[in-house]
């Protein structure tokens, strides 16, 4: 029933994905449900978070493309009022990527780790490095 | 309200459907009769809610604030959140020991189906707290817990 009256564009964003990955990137649909794909960000070279695997859940809501893909809680503007239909879910995935690479502390999520990155940047960079080996090692 | 696109074939998934409970719950619904909120903004599975009811008029839960504790496992929303009180509470589908909500006697636990939501069972507590079997039952003294 979930993968019934699946729409086209949907269809092929998939077999684009799957086809011709971005680099660092990989996103596959749940069998059950092709609406929720399970995605995989390596973290970029000469970033804190490189040599980290990043899994995340993406979802595509039933007003997709006219609304945007759900991702759990991240802070990014094209995920809520820059959302465009012109965007896709590799387009989403790439901003993801890039604000591993140049993280945003003017328009965080969490607060204190904004404080944290605004305060004592090297520090924070060292918090994210541990983080990424103890977390996103991909163990 | 239609959390979890029922009739349209979109499944959401119970990690993303959490999110809009969860989203709902902080905008605050109606009329704050009844509330709910994330136990553990750390823990990524969304396991432990704590829900409030404010008792219903014209019973004797009139003008109290009852706490429970729902926990959706990770079956959620297939299979229903367990669901106890804490605050002490005496109503005929409530363990008196334990302040669970025993699924058999409570209709919407029992017939459960994926797009209910913790409000609706939180809405459906505080019209059975007014239920004719339940509104003039002796209670414990405000304040006490399970």
């Amino acid at each position: 029933m979930a993968n019934s009256n699946l729409p086209r564009r949907i269809i092929k964003e998939t077999q684009r994905l799957l086809s011709e990955p971005a680099p660092g990137i990989s996103a596959s649909p749940s069998e059950e449900n092709m609406r929720y794909f399970n995605v995989m960000i390596l973290g970029p070279t000469q970033s804190p978070y490189e040599g980290g695997v990043f899994k995340l859940e993406l979802f595509l809501p039933e007003e997709y493309p006219m609304a945007a893909p759900k991702l759990g809680r991240i802070c990014l503007d094209i995920l809520k009022d820059k959302w465009s239909p012109a965007l896709q879910i590799r387009t989403v995935l790439l901003s993801i990527q890039a604000l591993l690479s140049a993280p945003n502390p003017d328009d965080p999520l969490s607060d204190n780790i904004a404080k944290h990155w605004k305060s004592n940047e090297a520090e924070a960079v060292e918090t994210a490095k541990e983080w990424t080996r103890l977390y996103a090692s991909g163990a | 309200m239609t959390l979890g696109g029922s009739g349209s074939g979109v499944v959401v998934p119970r990690n993303f459907r959490l999110l809009e409970e969860l989203e709902r719950g902080e905008k605050g619904i109606g009329d704050g009769s009844v509330s709910y909120g994330m136990d553990d903004g750390d823990d990524i599975y969304m396991r432990s809610w704590t829900g409030t009811i404010i008792g219903p008029h014209n019973s004797v839960h009139e003008g109290r604030i009852c706490q429970l504790k729902l926990f959706c496992d990770k079956d959620y929303p297939e299979k229903p959140p367990s669901v106890r009180f804490h605050s002490r509470i005496n109503m005929t589908c409530v363990s008196h020991e334990t302040g669970v909500i025993e699924p058999a006697k409570f209709g919407i636990l029992a017939n459960w189906q994926r797009e209910y939501t913790m409000e609706d069972i939180l809405t459906q507590l505080r019209k059975e707290m007014a239920a004719p079997h339940n509104r003039k039952l002796v209670q414990p003294p405000e304040g006490t817990f399970f």
